[in-house]
């Protein structure tokens, strides 16, 4: 058996999509139950089991083997820099990581800037590249009200449609990052499942290369 | 002042039934050593800094615990037994009768980030074959390293059962995996092997600056780079069918692939499956060419393997060849070694039963 992590958010409906693409049956998935059996899966030649987990705690349990492999952002993965191999990358889902702001440009400061963002590592590393020395404040949810409500200069948040920064009269600075849903593994369960595996991914693969 | 009852970060007791276990499997694995013909050293827990300089990479130089003592001398703690014995045995060389058999056990001690079975302080024990015949050495001590995973897993087999388990798990296999256990798909154990610097010319056709990044994507088994690189076949099956797009490095591999031939059989039928996974060691040598930090495995360089259990976190046991090592030290003398992290094989029978 193999045993799938799956995002409970915002990359489900992109995980499931191309699992089922690749030839994963999972019917009858539903949010309600954390873990569900699903036999006869020609791909994989063995049962695959779903844990439905959050995005962030899911590096975790691939790590720790608790799954064998899962679909997980990449902006979680470049946050928490899990020890896990990452194979792929899922086309649908993709979104940008940006710096955001309530001008078009980076605001004018005699000291140092102040970004509010969920991903501090991360928006540190990518704003340091640029030589942009920005003390970064760590937030868990409504990013965009940082720079709204005056706690810091500009935002480190993801950019999907860009409706939220409409909506709020905010400006897209400069996009830091591309953001795409990851297939990953861990390491003793891709040696484990090798072949299997190999299928899965090659058939995600084609799938991929058919939605060009 | 209040103390506290905690330990620091990373380190922690084996009391009472673990530190049981741990000296039991410590005995079977040292058993089977002495067995073989290899002699225990024991090694001090403080060295000097300075003779590490030329021997390790950039992390895990930064790993080492280090410190000014009272005299003023710069020290560190022991964090690997490997380079401590080469820079201890390279001055002399001549004065040694070769080959020589090894082994040691301990605790070694790196400040590196925590994750799931990875401490700062942790116990090794680890062999050393020093001079020989090379290629014999390689697969002797390979086969040592294989047959050591199959004394710790009867160890724990023991532990959990309170019988002499053998070496295959019960009730691991139904009627519709047996396909997979014929092939090996569901084997407990799985030991890769690759050589350092394998990759290294495909990876430098892409260019020096690029080849560091698309060596950590290829380890990290990364299809789309591994594609555009030339190398699919490397992060899908382990290695190219045409070996001769790896160059210089084809005639290594080939003699990779037929040691692998010669032990998978008979490991296989006892629960071990042998794969060639050159993806494995990617990033492992780079650094002889263009001076990149490789990463922990960095002194590698010739044969190399790595030993997985299904559920574990971490690789159970490293090894290879680190002549290069010797060669730093002004020595000359092949060398072939391995070492397992104890408490990962004494979480081996939890780990397979979880998986």
């Amino acid at each position: 058996m193999i045993a799938f992590g799956l995002p409970k958010g915002r990359n489900l409906g992109p995980a499931r999509a191309a699992l089922s693409a690749a030839g994963l049956n999972l019917d009858g998935l539903g949010s309600s139950r954390l873990r569900q059996r699903f036999p006869d899966q020609y791909v994989l030649e063995t049962p695959v089991e779903v844990l439905l987990l959050k995005d962030w705690d899911l590096p975790l349990y691939v790590e720790h083997g608790i799954v064998d492999c899962a679909i997980v952002g990449s902006d979680v993965l470049e946050e928490t820099q899990p020890d896990v191999f990452r194979p792929l990358q899922l086309r649908d889902g993709r979104s940008r990581l940006s710096l955001i702001a309530e001008t078009p440009g980076l605001p004018k400061r005699s000291g140092q800037l102040r970004a509010a963002t969920r991903y501090p590592a991360w928006a540190a590393r990518l704003l340091a590249e640029r030589n942009l020395h920005v003390e970064v404040i760590h937030l868990t949810s409504s990013i965009e009200l940082g720079p709204l409500l005056d706690l810091t200069d500009v935002a480190v948040d993801i950019v999907q449609t860009g409706g939220t920064l409409r909506a709020h009269d905010l400006h897209e600075v400069e996009v830091l990052a591309e953001v795409a849903p990851t297939f990953v593994v861990n390491r003793a369960s891709f040696h484990a499942h090798r072949r299997r595996l190999s299928r899965l991914l090659g058939a995600l693969e084609e799938r991929e290369a058919g939605d060009d | 002042m209040k103390i506290s009852a905690g330990l620091p970060t990373g380190v922690s007791a084996a009391l009472f039934d673990s530190a049981r276990r741990r000296r039991r499997l410590e005995a079977r694995l040292s058993g089977l050593l002495e067995e073989r013909g290899f002699a225990e050293v024991l090694l001090p827990i403080l060295d000097y800094f300075e003779p590490y300089r030329p021997l390790l990479t950039g992390r895990r130089l930064e790993q080492l615990y280090r410190f000014v003592d009272r005299d003023g001398q710069l020290l560190v703690l022991r964090g690997d037994f490997t380079p401590m014995l080469a820079r201890l045995l390279a001055p002399h060389l001549d004065e040694l009768e070769l080959p020589l058999r090894l082994y040691y056990r301990g605790d070694v001690v790196r400040h590196q980030p925590l994750r799931p079975g990875r401490m700062r302080e942790y116990s090794q024990l680890g062999a050393e074959l020093l001079g020989g015949d090379e290629a014999e050495a390689d697969e002797g001590m390979l086969t040592l390293f294989l047959d050591l995973l199959l004394e710790a897993r009867g160890a724990e087999g023991d532990a959990l059962s309170g019988t002499g388990a053998g070496s295959q798990p019960e009730g691991r296999c139904t009627d519709s995996e047996s396909e997979a256990e014929r092939t090996g798909e569901d084997a407990a154990l799985r030991v890769v092997l690759g050589a350092a610097g394998a990759l290294d010319e495909a990876l430098l056709a892409a260019g020096e600056q690029e080849a560091s990044d698309l060596a950590l994507r290829i380890a990290s088994r990364d299809r789309a780079a591994a594609r555009r690189a030339g190398l699919a076949e490397v992060v899908e099956r382990g290695y190219p069918s045409d070996l001769s797009v790896l160059g210089e490095a084809a005639g290594a591999v080939s003699e990779l692939v037929a040691l692998r031939d010669r032990l998978a059989a008979a490991y296989r039928s006892r629960g071990i499956e042998i794969e060639v996974d050159l993806a494995e060691f990617a990033a492992a040598a780079l650094d002889r060419r263009i001076g990149v930090a490789a990463g922990p495995r960095g002194y590698y360089d010739g044969l190399m393997f790595a030993a997985y259990a299904p559920g574990t976190a971490l690789a159970l046991g490293v090894g290879g060849r680190y002549d290069r090592v010797f060669r730093s030290l002004s020595g000359d003398c092949s060398a072939v070694g391995f070492s397992f992290g104890l408490d990962l094989l004494l979480e081996l029978g939890a780990a397979e039963a979880r998986s």
